[in-house]
């Protein structure tokens, strides 16, 4: 049986290898277009081809959570294509900008900073799980898909101000949450 | 409340990428994405076990097969004695199997049905490719070279392809060598085979011995070592790439896929890529195609060749390809209409005529120890 328009989502969830195929014959130029436009003032064209790879792996490692049409796909994986992008980018210049101060010291990042960094983003997202819906948007918008607070107000309708108040009083949400969640705290 | 990961949150969140710019992508790029993925895939679920330390290994299951009523005598000794039938049947031509009897397993499994015993001798799975090696005792002569009707069906794959070899080597007697491969490229540590024989043709007559001769058996892949190589090679429109190896005590398997590009395909009916191996200390190691799968543009092979050399370092790979156009001498196919009547199916024509061949550059592969 091949995948098709109509049953590659459930083909995918049934984790056959068709349907991995054809969602890269049919979004591969989509997703390609996404990364590039992120990741091209980096200048590294292998930087594209790994991030686009990785996309396509976590569409088919988290397919099954996945709820919604064909249209909903298109744009779950826009967004994963945003997120995993976005992360690449920060990641590279992190490493670039370190590197080019202490042209001597080991530039990679060691374990525990690497660990504590993953921890960061599921701690994250575990307090975004805390919002309200449409402060939820905003934050994954912002900080994960790394959309300028006036797109925001073009995909939400609402102004600027409203959504920099809407930051503001999530943050400090966050932060209460936060050091409830763990005497560490956690500040953004 | 369950708390959602990033990709649920995502999911959720209901935005139009309607800038979105499309990229122009290629058929190469597309199906050079495919195959990254897929490798990744597949490293990802190898690596708990990224050796295969599991010896081979014959484990035959007692209730169905005490149900069979296979019996298991050495029955094997009965026939001259071939020490060797997987040397026996190469005739030294090409020493593929020279190593295989060593590390392949004795299974002395017998069936008799209508006056034709037939045993397996010894199995050996290499990880792609599952081998037989059989005896038949018949109580009439079944010609130079019988037809065993069946074939080796290994349970749980998507699809196979296999050969048979079989010799004369006394009144009534015979040996032989079956063989059935895998053509998912999925790393299995273990096969459950069934060998369904139905019949045997006699050779020179239209007879045949009727009867049932079923056999199952599960095996264990032999010590087996993978290195993904992922290099390849472009010309005139065909791009080969070598995929990976997978290095046996006896043998080693090179996976390649072909590529081929639009206008090739525009031009001719059929492509063929054939690869030729030597190492760097001079010596050239013979092969057998496991056949491949694939679509038209983009198809995945694998070829087993003899053992490799121990103090090899470099493997040098030439791939040739062959560009065929068919016409109705080579090629044909007929359409069989609901009413029984069959009409031929036209061969569309095709700008290449006749044949071509040409070799390419050399890829060298260098071996990881």
């Amino acid at each position: 049986m091949k995948s098709t328009s109509e049953n590659f989502i459930r083909r995918l969830q049934k984790q056959k290898e068709d349907a991995l195929e054809f969602i890269i014959d049919t979004y591969l130029p989509l997703i390609k277009g996404i990364t590039h436009k992120v990741l091209s003032p980096l200048g590294n064209e292998g930087l594209v081809d790994e991030c686009v790879n990785d996309i396509f792996l976590s569409i088919w490692d988290n397919a099954d959570k996945f709820r919604g049409d064909p249209t909903d796909f298109r744009k779950w994986i826009c967004a994963i294509a945003k997120y995993k992008s976005i992360d690449y980018y920060r990641k590279a210049t992190k490493r670039m900008e370190v590197s080019s101060e202490y042209m001597d010291m080991n530039t990679e990042m060691s374990v525990e900073e690497e660990l504590i960094q993953a921890e960061d983003k599921t701690e994250l997202i575990t307090l975004i799980n805390q919002l309200e819906p449409l402060d939820r948007d905003i934050f994954l918008m912002k900080f994960f898909l790394g959309y300028k607070t006036a797109d925001i107000s073009r995909k939400t309708g609402l102004s600027i101000t409203a959504i920099d108040n809407r930051v503001f009083r999530g943050k400090k949400k966050l932060l209460k949450e936060a050091s409830n969640l763990n005497a560490g705290g956690y500040a953004l | 409340m369950k708390e959602k990961d990033i990709y649920q949150l995502l999911n959720e969140l209901d935005i139009e990428e309607n800038r979105a710019e499309e990229m122009e992508v290629s058929e190469f790029d597309k199906a050079k994405v495919k195959k990254e993925v897929k490798m990744s895939l597949r490293k990802k679920r190898k690596r708990p076990s990224w050796k295969m330390k599991v010896a081979a290994a014959v484990v035959i299951g007692g209730l169905s097969v005490s149900a069979l009523g296979i019996a298991f005598p050495a029955y094997a000794g009965n026939v001259p004695v071939i020490g060797d039938i997987f040397r026996f049947l190469d005739n030294g031509r090409t020493g593929i199997y020279d190593n295989y009897q060593e590390y392949s397993s004795t299974v002395n499994m017998a069936k008799e049905s209508n006056g034709v015993k037939i045993t397996i001798n010894d199995a050996i799975y290499d990880g792609k490719t599952v081998l037989l090696t059989y005896s038949i005792e018949s109580e009439q002569d079944l010609g130079d070279q019988p037809r065993i009707g069946g074939y080796l069906d290994i349970k749980e794959t998507s699809g196979g392809s296999g050969s048979q070899h079989i010799s004369k080597v006394g009144e009534n007697q015979y040996v032989g060598l079956i063989t059935g491969s895998r053509l998912d490229e999925k790393d299995v540590d273990s096969v459950n085979v069934k060998w369904k024989v139905g019949s045997i043709s006699i050779d020179g007559t239209e007879e045949k011995v009727k009867g049932n001769w079923n056999f199952s058996l599960s095996l264990q892949a032999s010590d087996n070592e993978v290195q993904f190589v992922d290099q390849g090679i472009e010309q005139n429109g065909v791009n080969v790439t070598i995929d990976k190896i997978t290095v046996t005590p006896m043998s080693f398997i090179v996976y390649y896929d072909q590529l081929v590009s639009k206008e090739v395909l525009d031009k001719w009916h059929g492509i063929d890529v054939e690869i030729t191996i030597k190492d760097d200390l001079g010596n050239y190691y013979a092969g057998d195609g496991n056949g491949g799968f694939g679509q038209e543009n983009y198809m995945s092979w694998s070829k087993t060749f003899k053992k490799l050399d121990p103090d090899a370092t470099k493997l040098i790979i030439t791939p040739s390809v062959t560009l065929v156009e068919y016409t109705s001498e080579n090629h044909g196919g007929v359409e069989i209409t609901a009413d029984g009547e069959t009409k031929t199916i036209a061969i569309p024509t095709k700008e290449g005529k006749g044949r071509e061949e040409f070799e390419m550059d050399d890829i060298v592969v260098d071996l990881v120890k």
